[in-house]
């Protein structure tokens, strides 16, 4: 049985990369700094996946250390989704340098630390699907947002040229997701944003999921180094 | 005012040139314009290696230089390694070019109603450092440009572009 590991397992889009992935009877290691956590895997193992939690802070090194100690006793790894991040909104001429730090931290600096430290358990024929944003284009108010989201397209192509080809490397960078998180925009807020969208809604967790779970998969096989932009035609208007 | 640890020189008081340590040739001759207008040219440093501390100390410097120059309403621009920017040399510089791609084109769209740009330049390890400063010169003095890249050089030709 193959393992992937998905970070930011708890949240909307980690969740249901989670549940499609490990639907396809892989074993998932959930990783999430969140309590949370705990609720999400009982409702994985409630659809009959096999999930290893791991609740840490991957900024550290003892919460990179416990995803690789738990990656080592599962079995061969066969895919790695860096979906964990964080946003510290506002205009950059605002902007503390704490927001910065912690954004830059989580969404890059994170990605990049634990990738280098599973690079030598990877098996031949696996995946990487890096999770950035379609703010990776530009976005108001998200300077270290935007900032990290693009240094994960860097990552993305420098990862996938040293890793082939026994690894391919995509990034997915989605719009507006109707996550949790999302949700608590105010509504009035939301719908401009939706008037935006040329296919006039908000995407679903599960839509990303299917992208990943896609580019995860040997029906991607001959692709690697690339965006996958999924914001329902948002970047085109 | 130039920023403290770094190869840097302010120029007529107003415009700052952030250089890094070696500075790369191709930045050699800037800026060429002795009435340049205020506002922050940033090169950054085109091999930082691989090491997340050094690609974490190179954006977060941008972020705060950016950060006084916005404050200001002055134009900024970053200056990269076009090799860097297509992810050619390695992941830490890779992360660094296309960090500052995307923070320019955030820092254009809430700029852009003040009339406050910021682009980029690509350029190559062998780009003629009189074009170099000619481009930053050009970049730095016109608001017809914001959140773009400009290439200098033909290494990115054929490829998909970030």
């Amino acid at each position: 049985m193959s393992v992937f590991v998905v970070t930011g397992a708890a949240g909307g889009i980690g969740s249901a990369v989670a549940h499609t992935v490990g639907g396809e009877g892989h074993t998932i290691v959930a990783v999430d700094l969140s309590p949370s956590l705990a609720d999400r895997v009982v409702d994985l193992e409630a659809d009959g996946v096999v999930v290893l939690p791991v609740q840490a802070d991957l900024t550290t090194d003892e919460g990179l250390e416990a995803v690789v100690a738990a990656v080592r006793d599962a079995g061969p790894l066969q895919g790695l989704v860096n979906n964990a991040g964080i946003t510290r909104d506002a205009r950059l001429v605002n902007m503390t340098d704490q927001a910065f730090e912690a954004v830059l931290a989580v969404n890059l600096g994170a990605v990049y630390r634990l990738t280098t430290a599973l690079e030598p358990l990877f098996s031949e024929g696996s995946a990487i699907v890096n999770v950035s944003s379609r703010a990776y284009l530009g976005n108001f108010g998200q300077f270290n947002y935007s900032m990290s989201k693009g240094g994960l397209v860097g990552l993305t192509r420098a990862m996938a040229v040293r890793l082939a080809p026994r690894t391919r490397v995509n990034a997915v960078a989605p719009g507006l997701i109707g996550t949790e998180m999302v949700l608590t925009i105010p509504q009035e807020t939301l719908q401009k944003m939706v008037d935006n969208i040329p296919l006039a809604r908000m995407g679903e967790p599960g839509e990303v999921a299917d992208l990943v779970a896609y580019l995860l998969s040997d029906r991607s096989s001959y692709i690697t180094g690339h965006v996958h932009v999924i914001g329902g035609g948002r970047s085109l208007t | 005012m130039a920023c403290p640890g770094v190869a840097g020189r302010s120029y007529g008081d107003l415009m700052q040139i952030r250089l890094p340590d070696p500075v790369p040739e191709y930045a050699r001759l800037l800026p060429s314009d002795p009435s340049a207008p205020a506002g922050l040219v940033f090169v950054a440093a085109p091999a930082v290696g691989d090491g997340w501390s050094a690609v974490q100390a190179e954006l977060t410097e941008a972020f705060e230089l950016t950060r006084s120059a916005v404050q200001e309403d002055t134009p900024v621009l970053y200056v990269v390694d076009n090799a860097a920017l297509l992810g050619q040399t390695g992941p830490g510089n890779a992360m660094v070019a296309t960090g500052l791609l995307s923070a320019a084109r955030t820092a254009a769209v809430e700029g852009a109603k003040r009339g406050a740009t910021c682009n980029v330049l690509a350029v190559g390890s062998d780009s003629d450092p009189g074009d170099v400063a000619l481009w930053v010169d050009h970049l730095m003095s016109s608001t017809a440009v914001n959140g773009e890249v400009v290439r200098l050089g033909s290494g990115h030709l054929g490829k998909a572009l970030p």
